[in-house]
């Protein structure tokens, strides 16, 4: 009798997964890219002959044009390659998930659908991977974008973003990224989360990043699907990265902070409104200016408090479930090990 | 828990596999027509039409005399069964606790008045058979006042405003026929029982809106008291909020609060350039506007963070895609989301009343 195989056994022993057993899973999320999907279903198969499992999970984020339907033809033909479809567009970040969720792989690829990444970067970026990180970022070199436009506004996001999250990324935008599945059971993309997946995966998760050069070809087929009305809400999303890293856990003290910073405000034109009444100079105006001010301040500092104390209760309610899903998902990490 | 029952006494059906062509719901909230000659007219189109149907009657605590005028169609055999809920719980809850015990593979909602002429029906329920996920009847022609239809037309106007996608001209109907897994998925509540097209199309079901001549019985009333127009606007402001920033509330808070706190900012840069110039600055009032848009313009970013705060840890427990059900074979299509979903407890009843 030998002895009882682990029951998690990538957690007790992390080495246990050789190479040769493991799944590699190429999530791609397409909209909308019909001219596209052939060259990048035949590209990708022939830059991954040399692993011993892929698949390639295309995920339709509700197209409106012949994808899904040439995807589905692929998929019968060779059945490497799967398709999920939304139901509708959900967006880049919800069709992300959607791919995380139904691949297999023990290793996770992500890439753009528009041909811009190169599936011939995949090994390195898996290789990479096996040294001993949860995810592997590729950045651009020799980017195809115009200057003006694309590169110039990314450039400065990717400073923000090294600098407000402390995860220095040289190209957050570039989707060409390699996650061990233990990471994606543990991040849950939401809202427009894509472009921040390094940060947030280093602030819930705890995860060791590496990033490796991927080349960059110009957009050949459609039309790019951004604006530059994203700078709003980047920064928008930006803010919250900053909240979740730092108060995830105690959103009371990030709203004390708030609270005392409003109330030591308040405190100044307190002082300031005793200070104009030296008896020497009363001023109506300023009896009323004043000290009306520092009320508004103090009033704030109040509300700051009690908006701490309604995000507890919301933690509160929804922290049990949290922990529950943790569990599981550390647990089926292990299952997934096992198997070939 | 369970609600009381009336007629056949079924335990709840709506995780097993349907036995019937179609189940009709008809959420009784407000005082109805008679329910036993609205049951006879709609049975008897679904009855020429040949399909194995059922009626659930679903009333509030205080409907027990409707229930009695519906006894005599249960004693007669008639396919109707009745559920009482514990406590009054509004439209939304009725439908949904009718979901947990609808037999059919098409479940139809009916509301308790003569909305279109009962053929309607058929046509919406064939229109699920032939792959939409809910088919609602839009009144058109319609024959009431033209006040009525002034008012429906502001509200739409003003729906359509918030609704990516397709837009609906009736969504207060409440004729309508979906499969049976649409309506146990909304996430319905409260007053968006009457956005269930909307939400339905939101969450990527497949909707379609078909027009049907108004019932001539249909009148609602020409006008409502100012509370009632004051209420639709609240819901209109919900079903806005809801579909737009559900999952990033800190977008909507954050563009109201930076707005406020630029035009506040302002105000105060320029008190300071003037005082660097001599003019006073404690003795102007316009220091306390600019500090109030300061200050309220903070609040509505910190509440925006709390938002972020409540989608955040929701995230784990929700998926924000819905994977299509039908079209080219996923071979996955089946297997259960690998997520644990927070299944709401979705009924506050406190036991059997009767």
């Amino acid at each position: 009798m030998g002895q009882p195989a682990p029951l998690v056994p990538e957690l007790l022993n992390p080495g246990a997964v050789s190479r040769a057993d493991s799944m590699v899973s190429v999530v791609v999320p397409v909209y909308n890219e019909a001219d596209s999907v052939g060259p990048l279903i035949d590209r990708t198969r022939s830059a991954l002959t040399a692993l011993p499992a892929w698949e390639l999970v295309i995920v339709d984020d509700g197209s409106d044009d012949a994808t899904a339907h040439l995807v589905a033809e692929a998929a019968t033909e060779d059945p490497r390659v799967r398709l999920v479809r939304l139901a509708r567009n959900f967006g880049q970040t919800a069709a992300l998930q959607a791919g995380f969720d139904r691949s297999h792989g023990d290793v996770v690829v992500s890439m753009d659908g528009d041909l811009q990444n190169d599936p011939a970067d995949i090994p390195v970026l898996v290789a990479t991977l096996e040294e001993g990180y949860d995810l592997v970022a590729g950045y651009r070199v020799r980017r195809q974008d115009r200057l003006f436009r694309r590169k110039i506004p990314s450039w400065i996001a990717n400073r923000m973003i090294a600098a407000i999250t402390g995860v220095s990324i040289r190209d957050n935008g570039c989707s060409l990224k390699a996650y061990r599945r233990a990471l994606l059971d543990r991040l849950y993309l939401y809202s427009d989360m894509h472009r921040f997946i390094p940060g947030l995966a280093v602030a819930t998760a705890g995860a060791r990043i590496a990033e490796r050069p991927v080349r960059h070809h110009p957009r050949r087929f459609g039309m790019s699907k951004y604006g530059l009305n994203r700078i709003a809400k980047v920064l928008a999303d930006l803010l919250t990265l900053v909240m979740i890293r730092s108060f995830r856990e105690r959103p009371l003290r990030l709203f004390v902070y708030l609270s005392v910073t409003c109330g030591l405000i308040g405190a100044l034109f307190a002082g300031l409104s005793l200070f104009a009444f030296d008896g020497t100079s009363s001023d109506s105006m300023t009896a009323f200016v004043l000290p009306g001010t520092a009320l508004l301040w103090f009033g704030t500092a109040g509300f700051m408090i009690m908006l701490g104390l309604v995000s507890e209760v919301a933690l509160w309610q929804e922290r049990s479930v949290a922990v529950a899903v943790t569990k599981l998902a550390t647990l089926r990490a292990g299952v997934r090990g096992r198997g070939p | 828990m369970t609600p009381t029952h009336l007629g056949r006494r079924s335990p709840p059906a709506g995780t097993a596999a349907p036995t019937l062509a179609v189940s009709v719901v008809v959420p009784v909230s407000e005082r109805p027509e008679p329910l036993d000659e609205l049951y006879r007219e709609f049975a008897d189109v679904l009855r020429r039409r040949g399909w194995d149907f059922e009626f659930l009657f679903v009333l509030e605590p205080w409907g027990g005399s409707l229930a009695e005028r519906l006894q005599p169609l249960v004693d007669a055999g008639e396919p109707v069964t009745v559920l009482i809920g514990g406590q009054t719980m509004g439209e939304a809850a009725l439908l949904k606790l009718a979901a947990g015990y609808c037999r059919g593979a098409v479940v139809v909602t009916l509301p308790p008045y003569y909305r279109v002429e009962a053929n309607a029906v058929i046509g919406l329920v064939e229109r699920v058979e032939e792959g939409v996920d809910l088919a609602v009847a839009r009144r058109w022609p319609r024959h009431d006042s033209w006040l009525n239809r002034l008012q429906n037309r502001v509200f739409h106007a003003l729906l359509a405003t918030s609704v990516r996608g397709r837009r609906f001209r009736d969504v207060a109907c409440g004729v309508r026929a979906m499969r049976r897994d649409v309506l146990a998925e909304l996430p319905l509540y409260g007053e968006f029982f009457r956005f269930l097209p909307v939400l339905a199309q939101h969450e990527g079901f497949v909707v379609e809106e078909r027009d049907y001549p108004q019932d001539r019985r249909d009148r609602p009333r020409r006008l409502h008291g100012p509370g009632v127009y004051f209420r639709r606007l609240i819901d209109l402001l919900g079903v806005f909020f809801l579909l737009r920033f559900t999952q990033k509330p800190l977008r909507f808070f954050g563009l109201m609060g930076g707005t406020l706190t630029a035009f506040g900012g302002t105000i105060l840069v320029v008190l300071f350039v003037q005082r660097l110039q001599g003019q006073g600055m404690a003795n102007r009032p316009l220091l306390l506007l600019g500090v109030l848009l300061v200050v309220l313009g903070l609040q509505a970013i910190a509440l925006g963070l709390v938002g972020e705060i409540i989608v955040h840890v929701h995230a784990a427990t929700r998926p924000g895609y819905r994977l299509r059900p039908s079209g080219p074979p996923d071979r996955d299509a089946e297997a259960p989301l690998e997520r644990v979903r927070a299944v709401p407890e979705s009924l506050p009843s406190s036991g059997p009343r009767t």
